[in-house]
């Protein structure tokens, strides 16, 4: 168990606070929604009421869907895009897919390479995308959970102030999704532009994510 | 192998649990 948990501590630890965060979230979300209700003179719910409403949802899954596309992005753009200087850029000569001998597929493959490394064909092509096929879809099926929750949420306000509900549409094409979408990803893409570009000068000894303390500022690709 | 296939498991579940629960709810308060 102890030799479980030292080799599987990154991903606990980020287990544990995303779990910790989301029922803090879930906590002040409701403390805020009824305070909402009380000054619109409308019935407070219960904490299971509010976890169970669109409105929890909707908060949820706008920004899953950001997430998710700022490492899809991250993940594909870093094949054809670079940085001089920043470790996380690849080497300024390694633009693009790469070679086979280089990802180790096919005929360069290892001994222990995973199966579908080996044999070739449509199941190297798949395994090959196969991260950022995963993460893509994960960040396409919070979107649409955001654009079908934020729809119902959107049309419970729009009945208690006794207008028309919008269909799922017209709701796409609505301020408050793109408002929803866009306020999220604005600072993802913000805070990855930064990462790349602040690991030129600046270092966390240690860190997978920087260059050595020692490495020249012009290095490209190289991390701790 | 059991101990590097544990928190990816683990992982896809989370989020698979969490995407269903979310388009449940939110379908369940369609008008």
């Amino acid at each position: 168990v102890r030799r479980f948990v030292r080799e599987n501590s990154l991903s606990l630890f980020f287990g544990l606070i995303f779990i910790a965060s989301l029922v803090g979230q879930s906590l002040a979300g409701w403390h805020q929604f009824n305070a909402t209700q009380l000054a619109e003179h409308l019935d407070p719910v219960t904490w299971a009421g509010y976890v169970t409403s669109s409105n929890f949802a909707v908060d949820v899954s706008e920004n899953w869907q950001s997430e998710f596309l700022q490492f899809w992005l991250y993940l594909t753009a870093t094949v054809w895009l670079l940085q001089k200087g920043s470790p996380e850029s690849k080497e300024l000569d390694n633009v693009g897919l790469e070679t086979d001998k280089d990802q180790k597929v096919g005929y360069a493959a290892m001994t222990d390479s995973p199966s579908w490394a080996k044999t070739g064909g449509w199941r190297t092509a798949l395994f090959s995308s196969s991260l950022a096929i995963v993460m893509g879809t994960i960040f396409l099926l919070s979107w649409l959970v955001q654009s079908v929750a934020g729809w119902a949420a959107f049309n419970e306000s729009r009945l208690q102030q006794l207008q028309d509900p919008l269909s799922w549409g017209a709701y796409l094409t609505n301020a408050d999704f793109w408002a929803r979408s866009l306020q999220n990803w604005q600072s993802e893409f913000l805070a990855v532009g930064a990462m790349a570009v602040l690991s030129i000068y600046l270092r966390q000894r240690g860190s997978s994510q920087s260059k050595p303390v020692g490495e020249p500022h012009e290095a490209t690709g190289i991390e701790g | 192998v059991y101990d590097v296939r544990t928190m990816f498991i683990v992982y896809l579940a989370m989020i698979s649990l969490g995407l269903a629960l979310m388009l449940t709810v939110a379908l369940r308060h369609l008008p």
